[in-house]
């Protein structure tokens, strides 16, 4: 407890993170993807002469820079700002082994942002083969920003066996290369570039539809036609990759896949694993959608098809970044630190000397209660998941509890037996037998049913 | 395939239906979008159906109905997906079936010759909302059991009728086992029974006029209207958006799977800010801010005609907006509809803040 805990009422900590990073996750891959799209159009049009393309690529490109130059970078930095107030350790520990890796990405952010700003205000402007060189050069500034960024999402499932030797040491960062090329580095680089590719053909689908189909007819149908088979690379590809990221994930990452796979019938713990599967659904349904809707009958495709298929697009990139969040439970840095921030190494030490000893955010003093003590116990160990009334609302978990129903629960979590099911995918509750009683006494404050006051004692 | 295709052909003429459809255009315009709307519709209907035949299978009504919606949603392999399945195409079906019936209203389609298609619609409006109210009483929870004794007190404030209407769908003066029976004949038996038949006769009426064109698309020469074949192009976009909706339904059934609360007791309190399913909240508000204004049983009566009144002008509305030259009775009804579906949003919302 170093930091301040930033309380959000009703959607909760890590919805407000999900929700800015499904956008802009929707958006930065379509900046990867786009800016090859762009080359790659403009290329087949010079060398097949199709000059009549070169209108509406102009018009996507604008489409292109507005969307990707605004709204992705301030989602960008909005996520920044998202995670630093909401997991302020896992940031740090991030920023302390990744601070040139970050450095490079930004480097690379300023070449893309440039050569965007370049490539649209040259069109007709300077010799179609320099502009074309331009595009290349987003294309390649952006991809590397993917090869980098990747890096660093990648180590926060799967950090692998030498930096985890080293976390502790003071020298995490001299692993940097360790961390970065992770074991689930590749697969996930190629997934996300089938994503990144996909994403391009779906935004291309949204631009070109809003053209009017008199003004542009012949080459408005063939970009149509051209952009659905820029998602049949993901459709054909993906799922190998998927197998490839699943077998590099370690086997108790994946356990909550598998229990919910076991229990899909009945329901119970199958969250992740719906909505993993939701993924799989979308996907294909997309490629059902774009075929009847855009490939078959490029003519009649209008802005309200785009968007059907966009929505899904969002979907399917909504319920896969759930998952890949999910599957790393109970970690936010796999294996080095629990969701709640707590370090694996310091579980132990938290426990003889106590989770609120050393915090400077800790009510102390003579006016400081026992509740008060229990509060922050909350604020600290639960609330990065869990809200009072909102999602995930301990109200409604705790409905019908008494204190030693709440009691047998915090000492499960407290014990965290490598056999118990929470240990899949809740972190362990730390402290001393003070604390958890505090803790135990807040918890029971919370429960309608038991009045105000009814605070007990072991 | 081709054999099989000849061998059905020379059976059942699948090639006359095929040429029938090729004839068969569809208007194409920027508000082609309405369209697609009664289709989404169809789709919902139709997986209520099917799930509702799976859930039957396992469902008990009477005393026992709490325990068997209980073991259907928990025991039962993927009774917690077909449960949420048809609750969440009911919600969605709802909703498509609002969106349709204002589409059909702002592009005048209630005009002659297809005031039958109005009208039809207005009925099958009705049902599908009786089969959202009787369905919901079903799992026999304390919230279900609640919001249906507060739903009840709607028709009962009918003058004179009421107290009788909501004594017979009760079956007796409390909501009970009995009313549990009772609502699930109504739920699977008698409500099918009249909404598939009005549900032909109204797919054929839009078969036999076609679909309308909104007013501004009027003005258009017809030489310069555009028009898709309904096979294949339209067809397909129709599947097309029958597999996003299905996209849509089953996220929200994975997602947002239907729990069950607690059995119902009619002693027990009412669970905290209980509120009537979306699709009543308009009328629940609007009963509410009345009752408001005139306290007391003078001030639901007043609600209740209010109300009954909106619903018979808006039923009535192909008498009074026949097309004229003026076209002032066509801008008075647009700005009705407008009213309405302003009141509708608004008081939806209100609801929902006052909660």
């Amino acid at each position: 407890m170093n930091y301040p805990i930033w309380e959000v009422h009703g959607i909760g900590l890590p919805w407000v993170v999900g929700i800015i990073a499904i956008f802009h996750v929707m958006i930065s891959q379509f900046a990867v993807g786009g800016g090859l799209y762009l080359a790659v159009a403009e290329r087949k049009a010079m060398k097949e002469g199709r000059k009549d393309w070169f209108p509406l690529l102009e018009r996507h490109s604008k489409f292109f820079l507005i969307l990707t130059g605004v709204y992705g970078t301030v989602s960008g930095v909005g996520i920044w700002f998202a995670i630093g107030l909401i997991q302020p350790e896992a940031t740090s520990t991030l920023i302390y082994n990744f601070v040139f890796g970050w450095a490079i990405e930004w480097v690379f952010f300023l070449v893309e942002l440039t050569s965007a700003i370049v490539y649209y205000y040259t069109w007709n402007r300077i010799p179609q083969a320099l502009h074309l060189k331009v595009g290349w050069l987003y294309a390649a500034a952006s991809v590397c920003t993917l090869v980098i960024i990747n890096g660093i999402l990648s180590f926060m499932l799967t950090p692998g066996a030498t930096w985890l030797g080293a976390a502790g040491t003071g020298h995490e960062s001299s692993y940097f290369w360790n961390a970065f090329f992770n074991p689930t580095y590749w697969p996930s680089l190629a997934l996300r570039s089938l994503v990144c590719v996909s994403l391009a053909g779906v935004w291309a689908l949204v631009s070109f539809s809003r053209l009017d189909v008199d003004e542009f007819g012949a080459s408005r149908t063939q970009l149509i036609r051209w952009s659905t088979t820029w998602l049949a690379p993901a459709f054909i590809l993906m799922p190998f990759m998927f197998v490839w990221y699943a077998a590099m994930v370690p086997a108790s990452n994946k356990h909550l896949l598998e229990l919910g796979m076991a229990s899909i019938g009945s329901g119970s713990f199958t969250q992740v694993t719906r909505i993993a599967l939701m993924s799989v659904m979308s996907t294909a349904t997309i490629a059902g959608v774009a075929y009847l809707f855009a490939y078959k009958y490029p003519r009649d495709f209008s802005p309200s098809h785009a968007t059907a298929i966009l929505v899904l697009a969002l979907a399917a990139t909504g319920s896969t970044e759930y998952a890949r969040e999910a599957i790393r439970k109970p970690f936010v840095i796999g294996s080095h630190m629990y969701s709640n921030s707590v370090r694996v190494r310091d579980v132990a030490h938290l426990n003889q000397v106590g989770y609120l000893t050393d915090s400077m955010w800790a009510p102390s003093g003579l006016d400081a209660t026992q509740l008060d003590r229990g509060r922050a116990m909350f604020r600290g160990e639960c609330m990065s998941c869990h809200t009072v009334d909102g999602y995930r609302s301990m109200r409604h978990f705790l409905e019908g509890r008494d204190f030693k129903s709440i009691g047998n629960i915090l000492k499960m979590l407290h014990d965290y037996k490598p056999d118990s099911t929470y240990h899949n995918f809740m972190p362990p509750l730390v402290g001393t037998d003070e604390e958890i009683l505090a803790l135990q006494n807040y918890l029971l404050t919370l429960n309608a049913t038991n009045a105000p006051g009814s605070v007990a004692h072991r | 395939m081709a054999k099989i295709y000849d061998y059905l052909d020379e059976r059942l003429s699948l090639s006359d239906l095929k040429k029938f459809g090729e004839k068969k255009t569809v208007p194409n315009h920027k508000q082609s979008f309405w369209y697609y709307w009664g289709g989404i519709s169809l789709l919902c209907f139709l997986i209520q159906l099917m799930t509702g035949v799976l859930l039957i299978i396992y469902y008990k009504p009477g005393p026992d109905a709490y325990n068997s919606v209980r073991a259907l949603t928990y025991d039962v392999d993927f009774g917690w997906l077909i449960r949420s399945a048809h609750s969440w195409a009911a919600t969605i079906f709802l909703v498509s079936v609002f969106v349709h019936m204002f589409s059909v209203y702002f592009m005048k389609a209630y005009r002659k010759p297809r005031e039958f298609g109005w009208w039809s619609g207005m009925v099958l409006l009705i049902l599908g909302l009786l089969f959202g109210f009787s369905g919901y009483l079903l799992p026999m929870d304390q919230l279900s059991f609640v919001a249906t004794k507060v739903g009840l007190a709607i028709p009962e404030n009918i003058p004179l009728i009421g107290h009788g209407i909501a004594n017979l769908m009760r079956g007796g003066m409390e909501v009970s086992d009995v009313t549990v029976q009772r609502f699930f004949a109504w739920h699977a038996v008698v409500l099918p029974l009249l909404y598939i038949p009005l549900l032909v006769f109204h797919l054929w009426l839009v078969q036999k006029h076609g679909n309308a064109i909104p007013p501004s698309e009027e003005d258009v020469p017809v030489l310069e209207r555009k028009n898709i074949p309904f096979f294949p192009n339209f067809l397909m976009k129709d599947l097309a958006m029958w597999l996003v909706t299905l996209n849509v339904i089953a996220l929200f059934a994975s997602i947002f799977p239907q729990d069950i609360g607690k059995v119902a007791d009619p002693l027990g309190p009412a669970p905290v800010g209980i509120h009537p399913e979306w699709y009543f909240m308009s009328s629940f508000e609007t009963l509410k801010l009345i009752g408001k204004v005139i306290p007391g049983t003078i001030g639901e009566a007043v609600g209740i005609t209010v109300f009954t009144l909106g619903l018979v002008l808006w039923v009535l509305i192909p008498f009074y907006d026949v097309k004229s030259l003026a076209g002032l009775r066509a801008k008075r009804a647009t700005y009705f509809g407008l009213l309405c579906l302003g009141v509708l949003i608004v008081t939806t919302i209100l609801g929902y803040v006052t909660v």
